[in-house]
């Protein structure tokens, strides 16, 4: 796509079949329901489209203009439908998940997604259910041992792709 | 990775990041972070990456979702709608611009834009309303839609505040209202009607404007002249 992209509809149906189902997967863990996560895509993408000669490929992707856009679209849909009153006893607010919270969890669940099985199973089995590493060993049929350094590979697989999709720490 | 030895340490770091090395392990490879650069800036560099472990739910790492297939074609069409209304705001700027001219120029450009803007693909039809009044000037697009038919009025020329009603004549001559406006002198002279008369089924636009009717056929024959081939306008 070459500068000031967005110009054509055309151009928003490659943006779409390119990134619709990352913005759609992120927009439904924020927002928790599929129909406001569709109407925050096509809204994402209306704004997009708005403002397409603004968007300028030498100073980022496509993929983080839309998410950025969208991360907007999620928030002013949120405030939208958070208008139920305030909890006052205490000053306590009912707890949303701030929207960044949402972006790294959306993006950890993503990166888990993308490492290959045998490293996602490793970290599930020890680290989300802190099941000991011999019982792991046992049930894969493996070593211990390579149970231990299948964690390690793990891990550096994960630090890969959040770097390639873009993380920052 | 300085040796052999080095890699067997670093395959404990996963499980020594996330506090799953046994007491006696984790003081064996705390003595030889200490003294391996290259093998601490690794364990730091997990451990940041072990902080985020904790965001990620994992009942959430299966397939992801996928978005609704009938997804891409609305956001195409919305996108198409918003195209369409942003030229027609233009076209409206347009025929604003034309309202100092004199009644004869103004009719002949005022054809012309509507010829020119015809776009071939769009099912807008574009209706125009002759032997007008000098200095008045009517013109009307249809545009098809499941409930009926969508109107836009562009009227300029006539008093201020004269009250306007919109009819749609069917095929067996009966008026179908498609609503009222007021016209306001110096003010965006574009109102926007619906009737629930299907385009196909209407004939004629019928224009009330205080005691004056005017009215424009629809269509298919007479008016296609003006819809989109300059070559057979007679205006």
């Amino acid at each position: 796509m070459q500068s000031g992209a967005l110009k054509h509809e055309r151009d928003v149906r490659e943006a779409y079949a390119a990134h619709a189902g990352e913005l759609y997967g992120f927009a439904l863990r924020s927002l928790g329901d599929a129909g406001l996560a569709e109407e925050a895509v096509q809204e994402t993408f209306l704004r997009a489209w708005r403002a397409g000669d603004r968007f300028d490929p030498q100073i980022g992707s496509l993929r983080t203009w839309l998410f950025a856009i969208l991360r907007n679209v999620v928030i002013d849909l949120g405030r939208a439908r958070a208008v139920r009153p305030k909890v006052a006893e205490g000053g306590v607010e009912p707890a949303v998940e701030p929207i960044d919270d949402a972006l790294l969890a959306w993006q950890m669940e993503e990166a888990m997604r993308q490492i290959g099985e045998q490293h996602r199973q490793v970290l599930v089995e020890t680290y989300y259910r802190g099941r000991p590493y011999a019982e792991v060993a046992a049930e894969l049929g493996v070593p211990e041992g390579t149970v231990k350094s299948r964690v390690y590979y793990a891990l550096r697989a994960l630090r890969v792709v959040l770097e390639e999709m873009g993380y920052e720490e | 990775m300085r040796s052999e030895r080095c890699r067997e340490w670093r395959e404990q770091l996963g499980a020594y990041t996330l506090g799953h090395l046994s007491d006696e392990e984790r003081a064996g490879l705390k003595a030889h972070l200490e003294g391996c650069p290259e093998c601490r800036a690794e364990a730091d560099s997990l451990g940041s990456l072990a902080r985020l472990l904790p965001h990620a739910d994992p009942s959430r790492f299966g397939p992801a979702p996928v978005p609704p297939s009938g997804l891409a074609d609305r956001v195409a069409a919305a996108i198409g709608a918003e195209r369409r209304a942003g030229e027609r705001r233009r076209r409206v700027r347009l025929g604003l611009a034309l309202s100092g001219a004199t009644a004869a120029v103004a009719a002949a450009v005022l054809a012309i834009f509507v010829i020119s803007d015809g776009g071939g693909s769009s099912p807008e039809q574009h209706v125009a309303f002759r032997d007008l009044p000098s200095g008045v000037k009517i013109a009307a697009t249809l545009e098809p839609h499941a409930y009926g038919t969508e109107i836009r009025m562009y009227v300029s020329g006539v008093r201020s505040g004269t009250l306007c009603r919109v009819f749609l004549r069917g095929p067996n001559g009966g008026g179908v209202p498609a609503g009222t406006f007021r016209y306001r002198w110096g003010e965006d002279s574009q109102a926007v009607l619906s009737s629930a008369l299907d385009i196909s089924r209407t004939v004629a636009v019928v224009v009330r404007a205080g005691p004056r009717t005017f009215t424009a056929p629809v269509g298919h024959s007479d008016s296609a002249a003006i819809d989109n081939d300059p070559e057979e306008d007679t205006t």
